[in-house]
């Protein structure tokens, strides 16, 4: 597609009236275009080496090297791999992971898709609803974590000040403090900024259904039920996969709410491989061992991210 | 669409939007009443008592106009630089042939995978040897570079849907290839630039980590806010009215917007076809 494309200053000149003019004017007009490829890129380049390939490197560099605080670094080949694998603390990091990013992925696309669903039916009254729900998504993590802190809080937090109003005080509990309930609070307020994203996708898949299929199963019959189960389901499958990508990749390389709310605690409950990445290189300055489980990190996005590399790759021939 | 719209979604969907607004209802509420009301639950209805101490108070007790104005600063140069150059590289791989195209493309488009937390202890190494730490630059430099990877992909997408045929006419009449981009593609990507603006801004503004790190003196909001973010912190009147300074302008641009990111958003190049 785009090979044409690349080509269309040459196939026209050559084929067009002008081909021997511009050809003779530009000479080689090969090694000019190249030059100039290369000016329009050069911003691009320099900020994506600088800001994103160097540090890609050097981390992947140092993650190969025994280096604590100020000591000299060593070369170390697989050692902080094999200790990481063998370090209680990375494998409690793992679980956390997992149940974070599939909880945080299921919950706001289910909530998400849903939303997204019902509102098909009556799109123009439920309009002002959609934008509450999206508009979390326009809020930052930092300020999100603060607004369900009062939500959460244990003395006047809004959940505990329900429960204790309605009589089941016995349930009401520090939940960000408890290490069994910490992560639900967590990932209550992450999918309550991520579910917007979700009802986008989706939606935008619905409203490109043919509003003649939709009039057609309705003149046959189909209940309401039928047309959400049979017809808009289906068809907003592709909005649904793409959430599903985009929310994963980002509960995988979440750190700020975790950050706001817990800061990885109590006792790690909370704590993911990008905020174990963060307390290792940061706060113990193990330079070498945090490197190297970021660049477990960065593996597990990259798995996570096969397919939409591959849709990628076919994309941007 | 269906003749007549059933009823029970207005309700099933009104209670979910209620549960999705009582954060925000929450943090207003903090914001306006005193912090004595706040500490028996800032839900409860009597006494209600109406202030405004904590808007006039949080200036002096925090540097917020200052972080306000560096949030501003980081965010605008995070958004420039993409505007502009992102449309040049996407011109350049579409239109253009050049060694290394395909893979440097690949490269680009796929850095959407590379997490913030790989970045963040060489970039800090970096900034600390040439003395860029705590400037802006230190945090613009990583936001442009790491928008690249999806900016790039949008407006190349967004010239798919270009009619060739104007390229086509621009260079039968005599245009090279940068007064081609200049003076035809630039002006016709606004939308896919206004897109890739928004966004950046949006998650630029409101970003964490790398702000965090290598901020120290020029902190920006989301930076400040983090620092008296703990659950036993005092203050939290004027915590409140911090959250919402550091919320209201992305949360503004964003609903001015929102219509525009559901539209398809396909083109209006000056041509139909």
């Amino acid at each position: 597609m785009s090979v044409q494309h690349g080509s269309i200053l040459t196939s026209q000149t050559q084929a067009g009236p002008f081909a021997g003019l511009a050809n003779r004017l530009f000479g080689g007009n090969l090694r000019r275009a190249d030059w100039i490829a290369f000016a329009l890129l050069a911003p691009t380049l320099i900020f994506f080496s600088i800001g994103v390939l160097y540090p890609l490197f050097e981390t992947i560099r140092v993650s190969f090297l025994d280096w604590t605080g100020l000591s000299q670094p060593k070369p170390a080949g697989f050692s902080n791999y094999t200790k990481l694998f063998r370090d209680a603390n990375f494998w409690n990091a793992l679980r956390v992971t997992l149940t974070w990013t599939l909880a945080c992925t299921g919950i706001s696309v289910a909530i998400g898709w849903s939303v997204a669903l019902i509102s098909g039916l009556a799109p123009k009254q439920t309009a002002p609803f959609r934008v509450a729900i999206f508009a979390a998504y326009g809020i930052s993590e930092t300020a999100s974590g603060l607004m369900w802190l009062g939500i959460l809080q244990p003395d006047f937090g809004l959940l505990n000040g329900i429960l204790r109003l309605v009589g089941l005080e016995g349930w009401a509990s520090p939940w960000l403090g408890e290490p069994s309930t910490a992560i639900w609070g967590v990932v209550a307020a992450y999918v309550w900024t991520q579910a917007g994203l979700p009802l986008l996708t989706c939606y935008a898949a619905i409203q490109a259904i043919p509003k003649s299929q939709l009039e057609a199963a309705h003149m046959d019959g189909a209940s309401h039920f039928q047309i959400l189960r049979y017809i808009m389901a289906p068809l907003s499958l592709p909005g649904v996969r793409i959430a599903i990508f985009i929310n994963l990749l980002n509960s995988l390389k979440a750190f700020d709410m975790i950050h706001i709310l817990t800061a990885g605690g109590p006792i790690r409950a909370t704590e993911t491989v990008g905020y174990f990445m963060y307390q290792e290189s940061v706060i113990y300055f193990k330079q070498g061992y945090g490197a190297a489980s970021t660049v477990v990190l960065l593996l597990a996005v990259i798995v996570c991210s096969i397919p939409l590399i591959l849709d990628k790759a076919s994309e941007s021939k | 669409m269906i003749t007549q719209t059933p009823k029970w979604p207005v309700y099933v969907l009104g209670s979910v939007a209620l549960v999705w607004i009582i954060p925000l209802v929450g943090i207003i509420a903090m914001s306006i009443r005193p912090e004595g009301e706040i500490t028996s639950g800032w839900w409860t209805i009597e006494p209600f008592t109406f202030t405004l101490d904590a808007w006039r108070e949080v200036w002096v007790n925090y540097p917020i106009g200052r972080a306000f104005l560096n949030s501003l600063a980081v965010a605008s140069f995070a958004t420039v630089l993409p505007v502009l150059f992102a449309p040049a590289a996407a011109y350049a791989f579409h239109y253009l042939k050049f060694p290394f195209r395909r893979i440097l493309l690949l490269i680009l488009v796929n850095a959407f995978v590379v997490p913030n937390q790989v970045v963040i202890i060489p970039l800090f190494k970096l900034w600390r040897e040439t003395g860029l730490i705590d400037t802006y630059w230190s945090v613009v430099i990583p936001f442009v570079g790491l928008s690249f990877a999806w900016a790039v992909l949008l407006v190349k997408n967004f010239l798919s849907n270009f009619p060739r045929s104007l390229i086509d006419a621009a260079q039968v009449d005599g245009c090279g290839h940068l007064r081609t981009y200049f003076f035809i593609v630039l002006p016709n990507t606004i939308t896919a630039m206004a897109a890739v603006g928004i966004l950046q801004f949006m998650w630029t503004w409101n970003s964490l980590l790398l702000p965090m790190l290598f901020l120290r003196e020029n902190a920006t909001l989301p930076v400040m806010l983090s620092t008296i973010s703990g659950a036993y912190e005092p203050n939290w009147d004027q915590r409140a009215v911090a959250t919402i300074i550091t919320s209201i302008l992305p949360l503004v641009i964003f609903l001015f917007f929102q219509k525009y990111f559901s539209a398809d958003g396909k083109n209006n190049s000056g041509s139909k076809g």
